[in-house]
């Protein structure tokens, strides 16, 4: 086995706090050295329906979800009904004993059964939203995890005193009762540890936030959209001690067209969408590329087409973001592919973006966007902010006649912006010559039009070799003489990697290369991997092999087995190893 | 007139467009308003009243066909110190930018709005558009029906949205239009312009003696109250014998920016960037 794991599920209709239940055992196991990974499904509603929230615990750093349970509770039916079959014997059931009947035949051998009261412990109108308290009160008391520890969270958690003295007597009457029942104190299965450095619980929209923050992003404007809203509520909550102004925009193409208002006039600027939002953002991603505005614009995929699943994750928006425009110019594509990558890798985006001009779009999915996990603090003395070719006063006034969009030999012009002096100039929609002017119909440009516009595009296609040269396009994991190379891009990263180690504990030698920058497409790195690799394997979570189809495009290699899953729940590694297996044997 | 505001292109509206007037009079009105061309934006969007920032030597962003609005509002948030000035045509604007239009009306950005309204589809050779009148027959709305969908007032759509200075002037007097636009960048707030300016090459009903036939000062009707609401809604109501020109309606309401104490001080594009510390963030998540 690669590393103990305990997993334990918390479920119940949406309003009932499964979530913070989850939230808060995860905060505590990173205060005393354990790591957690937390993966949250949920419906379209606001009240009814079915929220789960999966907590992974390990002695070791997790980057995956795994559904084998070893605690499940559930504070309604529906979410004992979906779950039978996931508990492993030796499992703890617990289940509400006034609201839930569990069906005796359908429990595997070995599952150790509990029904306690939690719903109606609680009285009056917030009942139910506080049974969770309850249910981790008696989670602790069946497990052995420290109660003691959920109570500190908890204090941490809830700011009305009111509130907090109620949730706490909830966890404490709880975790009593449930114990007096018990012959003996249970002890954990995973050793706890007093003096361990805390560590950050983070959703990778928590930290891709971040990284916006740390990049001096002082502009974001959307509209809210499932699974990237929660970069812009995290924005808006922290806008005022960072200078930073966010917008609530009338819809999509409003954000986008606001953004790069935001940064011609020479802010960085950040937005957050799923793909229909960013399907009304397309022209305007166009204009950001024509007229060389940097803007940065995080696209959390969904499940489609249209409104598809709005609340789960898929990864099928790759070939849309990668070619979403008409026309042709260069653009990048970031999928990050875990939490650091999240924060590291928009804080690049920002660099990227102004040293380029151009629009960058950093591809995440719901899993990734909404999934937390514990990461130690973010080490980021080394990072510098790099702004390219923006000029100030005293170079304008050295370099006159000042042309926005003069012809250099790495595609970059001197950008200035509004309110300098020996600035002025036109940024524009349209195709047009090193003064921004746009030729067809006047007299005395009509002649070079054909010209003009040759030159224009491919002075955007000349960034394109340094863009390459300047990021960390692929990663290749694992041994260099591997059996079997698994491809990949995105939040697939850790479920994958963590099928590479299951693979060497039996043997096997597996390798992962993760394709981190989509656009411009890495072709020579890829196309290198690819003519040492043995066997391929493509895991991607959509219907038709996107990134497949890419690397056929761009290098000529054709991928020899896939693993493709659009069923709109995450990959697991235990998954990915049986396909891994089939593959090799 | 500001100094070297001119840029040496030849237009490609067509002789006689009342383009013309309204690029002579902005011209002026950056003269009269004592603007600093290198402290200004002009944000146009596409058609033919969009290319007048092709023309003008100040700091220009010509955008999308119908953005103008939301492109104005990022510069401005970027850094209100600037004078951020909006233009596009009626279909621009009324017609697939209506949503920013009534949006940036209710939240007051301090921008200037000139809409060069022509009533009908320029650049694409002469459809209707959403200002045409009942009736009008164009290549889109042919004889003998011609078009039969009720026109927007963007006077009276401006005051209903919020906006904070309602006017409207006419191409063939730039004079007017100058004093206007002067009017309209120094107020602190969303300011909407309505320039009735006619089509000499599709718009063969609302010519220049169509308008100089019922154009009347707003403020010789009766009931003229720019103060007041309910009297500026009534008077904008008028369109058909007499179509009245002039300030409809001014109100000082604290603008977006004022809202935000982020933008008391400097500019978010005077903010340093380097070194910014996110151990506090860091911190609260832990």
């Amino acid at each position: 086995m690669a590393q103990n794991c305990y997993i334990c599920q918390f479920g119940g209709e949406a309003g009932y706090g499964v979530m913070s239940a989850g939230v808060m055992v995860a905060k505590a196991a990173g205060r005393r050295g354990l790591w957690a990974f937390i993966a949250n499904e949920y419906p379209s509603l606001i009240k009814g329906g079915l929220n789960t929230c999966l907590v992974r615990l390990s002695d070791q750093p997790l980057t995956a979800y795994e559904e084998q349970l070893d605690f499940l509770g559930v504070l309604s039916q529906e979410s004992l009904e979906q779950n039978y079959t996931k508990l492993k014997p030796g499992a703890i059931l617990l289940y509400d004993a006034d609201t839930v009947k569990a069906d005796l035949a359908r429990i595997p051998a070995g599952v150790q059964v509990f029904p306690v009261k939690l719903v109606q412990s609680v009285s009056g109108d917030s009942a139910k939203v506080m049974a969770n308290s309850a249910m981790i009160g008696a989670f602790c008391a069946l497990t052995g995890f420290p109660v003691d520890m959920i109570a500190a969270v908890m204090r941490g958690e809830f700011t009305h005193p009111e509130v907090l003295a109620r949730n706490l007597a909830l966890l404490e009457e709880a975790y009593q009762k449930v114990s007096a029942g018990q012959s003996a104190a249970p002890q954990f299965p995973l050793p706890f540890s007093e003096n361990d450095r805390p560590k950050m619980l983070l959703t990778g929209n928590d930290a891709i936030s971040m990284g916006a923050v740390k990049a001096g992003c002082k502009f974001a404007a959307g509209y809210p959209m499932t699974p990237g809203s929660g970069i812009l509520i995290y924005l808006a909550d922290h806008a005022a001690e960072y200078g930073l102004v966010f917008k609530q925009s009338e819809d999509e193409i409003a954000a986008m067209n606001m953004l790069i208002g935001a940064g011609f006039a020479g802010v960085r600027a950040i937005g957050a969408t799923s793909g229909g939002g960013f399907s009304l953002m397309v022209e305007a991603l166009g204009f950001a590329g024509q007229a060389e505005v940097p803007v940065v614009m995080v696209e959390a995929q969904r499940g489609g087409p249209s409104t598809g699943l709005p609340t789960r994750t898929a990864q099928g928006d790759l070939n849309f973001v990668v070619f979403a425009s008409q026309g042709e110019f260069p653009r990048l594509v970031i999928a990050p592919g875990d939490i650091d990558e999240c924060f590291f890798e928009t804080f690049r985006a920002f660099n990227l973006a102004e040293e380029f001009q151009l629009p960058c779009i950093i591809l995440s999915d719901k899993y990734l966007a909404d999934s937390a996990t514990t990461t130690p603090f973010f080490d980021d003395k080394g990072l510098v902010i790099r702004r390219g070719k923006l000029v100030d006063e005293g170079w304008l006034a050295a370099n006159q006649p000042y042309r926005r969009y003069r012809q250099t030999e790495d595609g970059v012009s001197w950008r200035a912006v509004p309110g300098q002096k020996g600035g002025r100039h036109i940024a524009t929609s349209y195709t047009h010559g090193e003064d921004g002017f746009y030729s067809s119909g006047n007299h005395e440009y009509a002649g070079t039009e054909p010209e003009v516009t040759t030159a224009g595009l491919d002075k955007l296609f000349r960034k394109v070799p340094d863009i390459l040269a300047a990021v960390p396009a692929i990663q290749l994991y694992g041994p260099e003489e591997a059996d079997l190379t698994v491809v990949g891009w995105g939040s697939t990263k850790g479920a994958i990697l963590e099928a590479l180690t299951l693979a060497a504990a039996e043997g096997l030698t597996v390798s992962f290369l993760q394709v981190r920058y989509l656009s411009p497409f890495p072709a020579e790195a890829v196309e290198a991997v690819f003519k040492k690799a043995r066997r391929t394997l493509l895991v991607e979570g959509n219907k038709t092999g996107q990134l497949g189809l890419m690397i056929r495009a761009n290098t000529g290699y054709k991928v020899d087995h896939s693993y493709l899953k659009y069923d709109s729940r995450p990959f697991v590694p235990s998954a990915i190893l049986a396909r891994i297996k089939e593959v090799l044997s | 007139m500001a100094q070297d505001v001119n840029l040496n292109y030849k237009s490609t509206w067509c002789p006689g467009c009342g383009n013309f007037g309204i690029f002579n009079a902005l011209k002026k009105a950056f003269g009269d308003a004592g603007l600093d061309l290198e402290q200004t934006v002009l944000v146009t969007g596409i058609g033919c009243a969009g290319k007048i920032s092709q023309y003008l030597n100040t700091y220009r962003i010509e955008t999308l066909h119908g953005r103008t609005l939301p492109v104005a509002t990022g510069i401005k948030l970027t850094n209100h110190r600037l004078t951020v000035i909006a233009e596009g045509g009626d279909g621009d604007g009324m017609g697939i930018g209506m949503g920013h239009f009534i949006h940036t009306a209710r939240r007051n950005l301090d921008i200037a709005y000139f809409i060069h309204n022509n009533q009908i589809y320029g650049l694409t050779k002469g459809q209707s558009s959403p200002t045409s009148d009942l009736g009008a027959v164009t290549k889109f709305t042919p004889a003998p029906l011609g078009n039969v969908e009720r026109s927007i007032n963007i006077v009276q759509t401006a005051i209903g949205a919020g906006a904070t200075f309602v006017a409207r002037a006419f191409t063939g007097d730039i004079q007017q239009l100058a004093d206007i636009m002067v009017q309209a960048i120094r107020h602190p707030g969303f300011a909407v312009v309505d320039i009735l300016q006619p089509c000499v090459s599709f718009n063969h009903l609302n010519t220049y003696p169509w308008y100089r036939q019922r154009i009347t000062p707003v403020a010789s009707l009766p009931g003229y109250d720019p103060a007041d609401r309910e009297k500026a809604l009534s008077l904008a109501s008028l369109w058909g014998e007499k179509i009245p020109l002039g300030v409809f309606f001014t109100e000082v309401r604290p603008t977006f920016a004022d809202s935000l104490p982020q933008l008391a001080g400097p500019t978010l594009a005077a903010q340093p960037l380097d070194n910014i510390s996110i151990a506090a963030l860091m911190e609260e998540m832990a």
